[in-house]
């Protein structure tokens, strides 16, 4: 007799329309946050037609500068050519598919592969076969054995992104009403943002999902995660201090937080930035972004399906400053992921400034961050409490749904908000979370029978 | 060498040791100048060629003994979730070369670190190895750290975070 577990049913329309129907109810089913099958179908189905960030314009400053990025497991190779151009290949040799360039970053001219010597040039084409002629003879047209593109490259406001879907929308329509706000710190100063160093990695036992919402949509979790801070008198003691602003749902399931100071707390115009800098921002901003700009205390948000960003007011010493931290939560299964953190601050700000807000960045987010390190704890908790057979449950017979009501029915968008997207009054709500997973559902029914 | 020296450093590490994986932090504090320099850079990959493979420019830790108190208070407050409940920790510190010890009242000490972590019901121990660069400095007659510079040996690193002192 076959026996079927709980785990046996079948992935299929019929449990897409009851996530879909949960979902309109504010509830998400526990089991896929960490579901192996469900993991091989974002890979498929999501992060194969996606645009994924690859870093930032300020990475690759000189002809044959290189960095080396994944998309989930297709290793990366970005490349600045002889005519500036920013090309991206997969990062394997066209012969034997050997992993070409194993470097985190440099310069070159060409990339040899260590295997049997064929060498690439900055444009990808082969140039050097090893005894070419005398083995492979005249026949062989080394136009047809170029490094393979990334069937996508596209760039905005100096973010680099790559899609592998050679029909994907262009990367300007995906991001959609998110440009807006990005605009805000990527377009505030002349000459825009740049990226000190290279991007910190580390391993974290969590589910890249989970890591999304958390920078996407749940300023909720800041009181009780970062309470040391509170206690510590760093962050203010009334439980709603990061729920004041507005949290906004944009299309594609993007998402953005736009945090203000308490009411009746002190302003600090433009995150703390020096006046000198002020006349810039007046310049390059619209009248509408420079009004939320003014006010604003922290941008946070994500880019589906794993780029989040942040830009607060944090600190070392006593002293506050504003920077910005992007993320890429790249998934190594459906229980681990490699976070990529970049530092970047504006090109055009003072010198002292930059050197005061990396220190800021560092005693707050990255891996040793006063802040960040709570949350790593979190995540890694999330995940290790949602493997079990109750958790993993897809006829949901043990209630295993988290909760994702908040607001719903009692808050109502705010339509004299001056940007894109579905604003909400107050950034306690899970308008985003929704966002997100109604993005993931649509892009995961895709692929399913 | 001093023997002598040898094993009065030694002993001075393993000392430093005990006192942060039995958390007591405040005394760990007490081995430190108040001019300390604690940094941490970044460990990269790069062709040989291409020379150092430690990046300056970015870099994990970055503090000065006052930020270093203030990671300690942290660390007693009811709500540092990385380290509470606390995680068992192990400094395993060995070849220990005294570099330059030209001067009386100053050393540059070299030593390698096997750091590992046990949290919760984790079987796994988390781990990370490198190498720390230290200037030791005698005040009032005891050796205290006026800077040190850790450099994990991994490129990503394999623990959840930094809530440690290395």
């Amino acid at each position: 007799m076959k026996v079927k577990s709980r785990f046996d049913r079948t992935f299929d329309r019929e449990l897409l329309q009851e996530i879909k129907e949960k979902l309109d109810q504010g509830l998400l089913p526990q089991w896929l946050q960490t579901d192996p099958d469900i993991y091989e179908l974002e890979v498929k189905h999501i992060f194969s037609r996606t645009w994924q960030f690859l870093g930032h314009e300020s990475e690759l400053k000189q002809p044959g500068d290189y960095v080396t990025r994944w998309m989930v497991n297709d290793p990366v190779l970005l490349v600045k050519t002889n005519s500036g151009e920013i090309k991206a290949f997969l990062n394997s040799c066209t012969h034997r598919g050997t992993h070409l360039c194993t470097a985190d970053f440099g310069n070159k001219k060409t990339f040899t592969c260590p295997f049997h010597g064929w060498s690439f040039n900055l444009d990808g084409k082969l140039i050097g076969i090893v005894a070419g002629n005398k083995v492979y003879g005249e026949a062989m047209d080394k136009e047809e054995w170029s490094l393979r593109p990334i069937p996508r490259v596209e760039v905005y406001e100096g973010l680099i992104f790559g899609n592998l879907d050679p029909q994907a929308m262009p990367l300007q329509e995906y991001l959609g009403g998110l440009k807006w706000y990005w605009d805000i710190f990527l377009k505030r100063s002349d000459g825009g943002m740049e990226v000190r160093g290279m991007p910190q990695r580390w391993i974290v036992n969590t589910n890249w999902k989970c890591t999304l919402e958390n920078f996407g949509g749940d300023p909720y979790h800041v009181p009780s995660v970062h309470k040391s801070t509170v206690e510590m008198g760093i962050s203010p003691s009334d439980p709603l201090y990061s729920s004041y602003g507005h949290q906004v749902v944009l299309e594609h399931g993007h998402c953005v937080n736009v945090n203000v100071a308490s009411p009746g707390a002190k302003q600090t115009p433009y995150q703390g930035l020096p006046e000198e800098m002020w006349p810039m921002f007046e310049r390059n901003l619209t009248k509408e972004q420079l009004e939320i700009f003014y006010k604003t205390t922290v941008i946070v948000g994500s880019c589906f399906p794993n780029l989040s960003f942040h830009c607060p007011i944090h600190g070392s010493e006593g002293h506050l400053h504003n920077y910005l931290t992007l993320r890429v939560w790249r998934p190594l299964g459906p229980e681990k992921i490699e976070i990529w953190s970049w530092f970047l601050i504006d090109k055009a700000a003072p010198e002292e400034l930059k050197e005061n807000a990396y220190k800021g960045y560092i005693s707050s987010f990255g891996p040793s961050g006063t802040l960040e390190m709570d949350d790593t704890e979190i995540w890694a908790r999330v995940v290790q409490a949602s493997k079990g057979t109750m958790a993993r449950d897809r006829h949901l017979s043990y209630n295993n749904l988290y909760n994702y009501m908040m607001g719903m029915g009692k808050v109502e968008p705010d339509t004299s908000w001056p940007g894109p997207g579905t604003a909400y009054p107050t950034c306690y709500v899970d308008f985003a979370f929704r966002g997100i997973h109604k993005y993931w559902l649509e892009l995961l029914s895709q692929g399913v029978e | 060498m001093n023997a002598e020296l040898q094993y009065e450093i030694s002993r001075f590490y393993y000392q430093e040791a005990y006192l942060l994986d039995s958390r007591k932090f405040e005394e760990w504090l007490e081995l430190l100048t108040d001019d300390i320099r604690y940094r941490m850079p970044m460990r990269i990959t790069r062709e040989n060629k291409d020379g150092s493979n430690i990046l300056e420019d970015m870099s994990y830790f970055e503090e000065s003994k006052k930020s270093l108190t203030t990671r300690v208070k942290r660390l007693r407050t009811t709500s540092a979730w990385a380290e509470d409940p606390a995680p068992r920790t192990r400094h395993l510190v060995t070849n220990i070369v005294i570099e330059d010890g030209s001067t009386e009242d100053s050393l540059v000490v070299r030593s390698s670190f096997l750091f590992l972590r046990s949290r919760a019901g984790d079987s796994e121990m988390e781990q990370l190895c490198g190498e720390r660069l230290d200037v030791l400095r005698k005040v009032n007659n005891q050796w205290k750290i006026a800077a040190r510079k850790i450099i994990p040996d991994q490129a990503v690193l394999g623990v959840m975070n930094l809530s440690m002192f290395l």
